[in-house]
């Protein structure tokens, strides 16, 4: 490119892209004046002025975009400063609608095959430990818990001992109730409620922890009223409620207080300390406390979001819902989160 | 107007008062429509508030889009079926809305029939969704395909709380059968009470550990005792989890503990056992022993030394001239050291010592006087013409400063027969160590006095309750149970000191059944949302009146009951009037209809408390059993 060619190109562009193009070339180039820059920049040695000339030919040939991202938008406000930020924040836009794959997320939804039963390792461990310990399950919600206890209690009944089964609800009695007495008889089934047994000679008898604790107590003080010496197993379901400020105190009593030679299994939802309660156990109890914990759920759970207009995104970037790895939510997610909130809230309510 | 008063007011309020402007949620029949199409039903809604639930139910009936014939029968099947076990579910008010649209609400308010009817449905496949409450999360134990969630915090009693790690991990534990579903679904849907942050929290990460929450009460101490002999009862506290997880507490601190007693010992042996305490005592002692001499004490070393030459006659070099001294005295405020000094020129002038720029080698005679001038006129004549004759420049005084002089004094004089310290010879290493070390001793105090109290707490709020239970005279000073104590230990429900108390001065002697009843639901409920009940019932009303006196006086002891008088009065009128329908109970009170279940129940427990004394208190026992048998009947008979 001539002198005078490379002058005329200069001189047609703007004041800001010949600042860009002086940067690092040229000392104190944001001192002159547009004639100045220019006769500056053609006065530069060849191998920079070659570089020059590359540049501006890509910048001819498609001007709207800049050639490489640039701060210099932040410097004082020029006459055309916004032309350049404006397009490039509406091309960036437009592919925002990041495409979601629903798909991947409901995918798999059905009914399983009804397929032969078998218990998990971790359940058959459970059973077998309550021969000889006391066990704690520590596992999530709907991962087949009640199935131990109907199988320790069914091999407690063929070793002709009694099971008591306690529940924090008088709701959950009543299930329970319906429950085994499908499974093992109603005439094997018994509940003891504050006022009412019924069938209290059954071998296993339903009561809710109050009831459990005040026979203890009444054992205790030689007033016997329920065949302790036959007592083979204590389930206590629900046992994270030991956490309870009004009614923890009377699981600890019951642990406590529950006779030597039976069993306990404690049935519990997740809890953060499932190590601590077991050595607890352990160290007050004449065996060891087996503890059985784990996070896997039987059937995978996977979180969504539902906008109000009924959009559905992930809730999370990862499709499952992975433990203890912090967590990153959707970008979708964010959007739509962001624009109910700004819909809402108004944006100078925004928080 | 109340429209307006919103708009005015600030925007913080404005949110708050003004239910109408809430942000919206998504409607419940679009919910279910979007669920229903990703084919992500039968699910479970929770929602913020039984209202929230029992609109979401009615909000159905406005749009007409029922279930197919065939499911509609299933469900009615089912229904069917439960009522020959529960008659009181026929006629509930939700049941068509049930059989329509295939929807039901589950909280807290509705009977445990209804509950239990509703569960059923759920485990047989007939519902799409189900709206419950999220404060009975374990009291929700049906899955589903899919749990909707529409908030991150509850109200619990009067504040709104975040749900915790545990509560949200139990919501969204239900989603997903086992045998029924390859996957489940928790669907997070915005609401006014959501946040995403504390969600994705929950669900992601450890639930939190949980704590022991033991509580010494009246009931365990005297059944403790009953059993055992107080020498055995420590042991026994020290087997629950509270002292468990207090004894690992402890254990932290007692070794941070010996970490304090280690850096103790690289102090080294001194001269006295406890050096620490000794030079606190002697600081403490130097202290006060210099305050008496505040006057001198605040001299800077370098006047303090001069001062012992600045005597009547001595010839002082000023900034600008000399002086010879007349007298030497301290201000009245301040105590600082002054001297009155004739200048050459002959003018008498104060000046602080202070301004003495040096000590002249050269003392004249002057006689004192008592006043001004301070001197005899003929001293005063001959310092003036001393001055006069003074060359320029004199042989100064060289004067050594003590950098240490001033406390010296009492240090070595003052304090030496009371302390050792002033002449100890590891003196200077006590007195650079000290700020340090009594730090770490206070330290080593408060660990040890955290560890004790931790290791014996439990057994001190065992002894209170001991104390307060001899002076009601239920255990004898020897820690044995009385023969009042023997029939009190058999109460073993909140508040049992008052009704052990109430029995003892016979407030039930003769007493109704009902009116047994309404005393005992008003101790029993410990609810303080309005529940309204017309109409006042004197009888009832002045029992609660005494009862309230008794409740007022052991308030030392113990928390007293709420003692309301219109849920009294709802037990009350169930067992007075036998032919009472529920239904008509129901109406005659806001309370919702679990929630008078929940009252029954509960009364029915404490009357079964009362009836278990039948050995030592046979009519009132009696007397309780009546109540129980009147109040078993309609619903209360259909559960165990």
């Amino acid at each position: 490119m001539t002198n005078d060619a490379l002058a005329q190109h200069l001189s047609g562009l703007s004041v800001r892209l010949l600042h860009r193009l002086a940067k690092n070339r040229l000392v104190r180039h944001f001192r002159m004046g547009k004639t100045r820059l220019i006769q500056s920049l053609l006065n530069l040695p060849p191998e920079q002025r070659a570089e020059i000339e590359t540049t501006l030919t890509s910048l001819l040939s498609e001007p709207p975009r800049p050639s490489k991202p640039d701060k210099q938008g932040k410097s004082k406000p020029q006459p055309d400063a916004p032309r350049h930020p404006a397009p490039t924040s509406r091309q960036h836009q437009v592919p925002t609608e990041p495409a979601i794959n629903t798909q991947a997320l409901l995918e798999g939804i059905g009914v399983p095959q009804p397929q032969p039963f078998k218990p998990d390792d971790w359940q058959q461990d459970a059973i077998d430990r309550l021969a000889t310990n006391d066990v704690i399950l520590s596992v999530p919600t709907g991962s087949g818990k009640t199935y131990v206890a109907i199988e320790a209690m069914r091999r407690a009944i063929e070793a002709e001992r009694t099971v008591i089964y306690t529940s924090p609800l008088k709701a959950l009695s009543n299930t329970k109730l319906t429950e085994f007495s499908q499974l093992f008889g109603a005439d094997q089934v018994g509940i003891l409620t504050g006022d009412r047994r019924d069938n209290p000679q059954a071998p296993i008898l339903i009561m809710t922890t109050e009831i459990l604790r005040n026979l203890l107590y009444d054992a205790a003080s030689g007033e016997i009223d329920v065949r302790m010496d036959t007592l083979g197993l204590i389930i206590l379901d629900e046992s994270q409620f030991l956490a309870d400020a009004e009614r923890g105190v009377v699981w600890e009593e019951t642990i406590i207080f529950a006779p030597a030679q039976s069993r306990l299994l404690l049935l519990s939802a997740s809890i953060g300390n499932p190590e601590e309660v077991a050595a607890w156990i352990s160290s007050i109890r004449s065996t060891s406390c087996h503890l059985i914990h784990h996070r896997n759920r039987s059937v995978p759970l996977r979180a969504a979001y539902l906008d109000p207009s009924g959009k559905l995104a992930p809730f999370f970037r990862t499709r499952d819902i992975a433990h203890g790895k912090g967590f990153v939510l959707h970008p979708e997610t964010k959007r739509l989160f962001a624009n109910y909130e700004d819909r809402t809230l108004g944006p100078r309510y925004k928080r | 107007m109340g429209l307006l008063a919103g708009l005015l007011c600030a925007p913080g309020q404005f949110l708050l008062h003004c239910p109408p402007f809430m942000p919206p949620a998504i409607h419940p029949v679009d919910l279910l429509q979007v669920l229903r199409h990703q084919r992500l039903t039968p699910a479970i809604v929770f929602l913020t508030s039984r209202r929230a639930c029992d609109e979401a139910i009615a909000s159905f009936e406005h749009r007409r889009n029922p279930i197919p014939p065939t499911r509609s029968a299933a469900i009615t099947d089912v229904l069917d079926h439960m009522m020959t076990a529960y008659p009181s579910i026929a006629g509930h008010p939700l049941i068509p809305t049930v059989q329509q649209y295939g929807v039901a609400a589950h909280h807290a308010g509705h009977l445990p029939s209804w509950k239990i009817a509703v569960e059923e449905l759920m485990r047989q496949g007939c519902l799409d969704a189900v709206f419950a409450t999220t404060t009975l999360a374990a009291g929700v134990d049906f899955p589903a395909r899919t749990v909707v969630m529409t908030q991150s915090s509850v109200r619990k009693d009067r504040n709104v709380m975040e749900l915790t790690v545990n509560e949200i991990q139990q919501l969204a534990g239900r989603g997903g059968r086992r045998g029924k579903d390859y996957v489940g679904f928790v669907v997070v849907t915005p609401s006014p009470y959501i946040d995403l942050g504390p969600i994705a929290n929950g669900l992601t990460n450890h639930p939190e550990p949980i704590d022991s929450q033991f509580v010494v009460s009246y009931p365990m101490v005297l059944n403790l005792l009953k059993a055992h002999a107080i020498d055995h009862i420590q042991p026994i506290l020290e087997k629950s989890f509270a002292q468990f997880q207090l004894n690992e507490r402890a254990d932290t601190y007692e070794t941070k503990l010996d970490d304090v007693d280690m850096q103790l010992e690289t102090y080294g042996r001194r001269e006295c056992a406890d050096w620490i305490a000794q030079w606190q005592s002697f600081s403490l002692a130097r202290k006060r022993r210099s305050h008496h001499r505040r006057n001198t004490q605040h001299d800077p070393p370098e006047i303090s030394a001069q001062l012992a030459f600045l005597t009547p006659g001595r010839a002082i070099e000023l900034s600008r001239n000399q002086a010879i001294i007349l007298r030497q005295y301290r201000s009245r405020g301040q105590g600082a050291p002054m001297l009155t000094v004739v200048r050459s020129g002959g003018h008498v002038i104060e000046y602080p010592a202070s301004a003495v720029t040096a000590v002249i080698d050269e003392v004249i005679e002057v006689t004192e006087a008592r006043r001004f001038p301070w001197c005899t006129p003929q001293s005063l004549d001959h310092a003036i013409e001393t001055l006069e004759r003074f060359p320029a420049r004199l042989r100064r005084l060289p004067i050594r400063v003590d950098q240490d002089g001033a406390d010296n004094p009492i240090l070595t004089e003052t304090l030496r027969d009371e302390f050792p310290c002033p002449t100890c010879p590891s003196r200077p290493a006590c007195q650079k160590d000290h700020p340090q070390a009594l730090k770490l001793r206070q330290e080593e105090h408060r660990l040890t006095k955290t560890i004790h109290a931790m290791r014996t707490e439990l057994w001190h709020r065992f002894q209170q309750h001991v104390e307060v239970l001899q002076k009601f005279g239920y255990l004898t000073p020897a820690c044995q149970l009385t023969a009042e104590g023997d029939w009190a230990r058999l109460i073993r429900i909140n508040h049992s000191l008052l009704i052990t108390e109430l029995i003892r001065m016979g407030a039930f002697e003769g007493i109704t059944a009902s009116l047994l009843a309404g005393v005992l639901a008003s101790i029993a409920h410990d609810d303080d949302r309005p529940a309204s009940f017309p109409g006042r019932h004197p009888a009832l009303t002045s029992t609660l009146g005494q009862v309230r006196k008794v409740a007022h006086s052991l308030s030392a002891y113990e928390e007293p009951p709420l003692l309301r008088w219109d849920v009294a009065a709802i037990a009350d009128r169930w067992i007075a009037e036998s032919t009472l329908p529920w239904n008509e109970l129901i109406r005659s009170t806001t309370m919702a209809e679990g929630d008078v279940y929940r009252l029954l129940a509960r009364t029915l427990e404490y009357l079964s408390q009362v009836h278990g004394l039948k050995a030592t208190h046979p009519g009132l026992a009696g007397i309780a059993r009546d109540a129980m048998d009147l109040m078993r009947r309609d619903v209360l008979q259909e559960l165990p």
